[in-house]
């Protein structure tokens, strides 16, 4: 089992959302190597879920397990191991802007690597060609050593991709990870996250705005809507009607890689990676169904 | 109208308190702007001219002018070292309570002037460059440490929380993510510190902490007006020319963070 949620529930105890609940008795569960497609309107309780995967929120209600254990109940030394092993693609990556892009795909490895070779490596990289590599496998070779801030939005998220692959963990989670992209290149992230996922036998969840890349690419599609889970179904099986429904408080088009501004949240460095925004077609009115 | 009560009141009280303390201090300034006293001035003026230009007094004034730098860069270095240090718990990455204790050690440093560490320290020291360095240290460590915990407190966390959610330790996490986020913040506080520190490192000299400082007091003390013009055109020149520098040394940082 690469983890299992049991009826998890979330009420936010602090910040804006204080009091708020996030999600509602969701209980899903995964073999090893499976490959699990979030979908659902803003606001569903996609990100919020991928980070109770990824151990860095606990639910207010339900049991949790990553990887075979329950992160809660580690010592701080095991829930490091724990967490090396689970890698996390952020929307927006978290990466200083300054930060050479060889150094920002390395920091996947700090969890792993002993600490002198990490320290090490802010002054001059330990490993080079692994880096490359998986740069290479997101056709961002060539940028190895520029600096993040001079890489468009598209480009960031593939650093973040890289990163994460770099990291090699057992459980790939990923929120949003093509959401700047243009369509080609979207195709191609998630194309390379399924590879690593079937070659290495590990675990692939997603959440994803855009439901014909979940519906293309991923066996397993789950619905969620105001924190509930809605489905849990092979793609075959979601119909239009089903999408609708999942939709249906949003707007009356269905979300897609080609029509969805991006909405970049971090430091506002991210922009768009489709030449003069050239590509998008503007959301039509929302219209009642 | 322009009539105004209070405000004449105000100034009224003004220039009573003006004429108070003239009268207080027994300060007369027409014996200021008198002829007698003007001549006075011309020639304590004029025994600082010329300034002593032999080889051998130039030659003494460079080495005290490369001591007084001396005394500047290493003070620095160790301010920044060691406020980096207390920044860490300034900035409550250990808790609450050291978060109080070293904001107050910081306090406690800053507050006191350099010139009053300069005069403990070389009770402390001795006479010397040594006083002086530890002085500038000591309260440099105060500012910059106050300032490093403010760039701390206002870096994102997302950076090294996503690091240390994959596994890293808390410090390699903070090499990776938060340092590169505020690096060139802490740079230019550091060197806008050391700009600060070589002008304050010419006047420590006079408690006997080194450099030209001290080099000026002892010639006024001998009233070697001739050597300590030579000295004070050395310091005139010294803060004009560490100016420039930091003007350019600003002006390529500008460009080069885009």
């Amino acid at each position: 089992m690469s983890f299992e949620l049991d009826r998890i529930g979330l009420i936010h105890s602090n910040g804006q959302a204080q009091g708020q609940r996030a999600l509602r008795a969701v209980s899903i569960s995964a073999a090893r190597g499976e490959r699990l497609a979030i979908i659902g309107p803003s606001g569903a309780g996609k990100t919020t879920l991928l980070r109770i995967l990824a151990t860095s929120i606990r639910p207010t209600e339900g049991r949790v397990s990553v990887l075979g254990t329950n992160p809660w109940q580690l010592s701080s030394r095991e829930l490091r191991r724990l967490r090396s092993g689970v890698g996390f693609i952020h929307q927006a990556p978290p990466i200083p802007p300054r930060q050479r892009v060889i150094t920002a795909v390395i920091a996947g490895r700090l969890g792993q690597w002993p600490w002198w070779k990490s320290a090490l490596s802010l002054i001059y990289p330990a490993d080079i060609a692994g880096p490359r590599e998986q740069l290479a496998r997101l056709d961002l070779a060539d940028r190895l050593f520029d600096r993040c801030d001079r890489l468009s939005g598209g480009q960031l998220q593939r650093v973040g991709v890289a990163r994460v692959l770099y990291q090699r963990p057992d459980l790939l989670l990923a929120d949003e990870p093509v959401s700047a992209m243009d369509p080609a290149l979207a195709d191609l992230t998630v194309g390379q996250l399924h590879a690593e996922a079937q070659s290495r036998g590990v675990t692939l969840v997603a959440s994803l705005h855009a439901v014909d890349i979940a519906l293309r690419w991923f066996p397993r599609v789950i619905g969620l809507k105001a924190g509930e889970l809605v489905f849990d179904l092979p793609p075959a099986k979601v119909s239009e009607s089903v999408l609708r429904d999942l939709y249906a408080s949003e707007t009356g088009v269905l979300p897609s890689q080609d029509n969805q501004p991006f909405h970049a949240s971090f430091e506002g460095y991210a922009t768009d990676d489709t030449p003069g925004g050239s590509g998008q077609v503007p959301l039509a009115p929302p219209r009642v169904i | 109208m322009g009539f105004c009560l209070q405000c004449w009141l105000t100034l009224l009280l003004l220039a009573l308190l003006v004429w108070a303390s003239f009268a207080y201090l027994a300060l007369d300034l027409s014996r200021l702007f008198s002829l007698e006293s003007g001549r006075g001035m011309l020639q304590f003026i004029l025994r600082f001219f010329p300034p002593d230009t032999s080889a051998q007094f130039l030659r003494k004034i460079a080495g005290a002018t490369l001591e007084t730098l001396a005394i500047s860069a290493i003070g620095t270095l160790l301010a920044a070292g060691a406020g980096l240090l207390l920044a860490l718990p300034a900035a409550g990455r250990l808790g609450p309570v050291f978060k109080a204790l070293t904001r107050f050690l910081l306090n406690a440093l800053r507050s006191v002037p350099e010139l009053v560490w300069a005069a403990l320290m070389v009770l402390a020291a001795g006479l010397g460059p040594f006083a002086g360095t530890l002085a500038l240290a000591l309260h440099t460590s105060g500012v910059l440490g106050r300032l490093y915990a403010e760039s701390l407190e206002n870096a994102p966390p997302e950076p090294a929380q996503s690091l240390v959610e994959s596994g890293a330790p808390p410090a390699l996490a903070f090499g990776y993510a938060t340092l590169p986020l505020i690096a060139p913040q802490l740079l230019s506080y550091s060197l806008y510190r050391w700009e600060m520190n070589i002008r304050m490192a010419t006047v420590l000299g006079f408690v006997g902490a080194g450099g030209l400082g001290q080099m000026l007091y002892y010639e006024l003390s001998l009233l070697h007006e001739a050597q300590a013009s030579s000295v004070i055109f050395a310091m005139l020149a010294l803060v004009v020319f560490v100016d420039a520098a930091s003007a350019w040394v600003r002006r390529r940082q500008m460009r080069a963070g885009g």
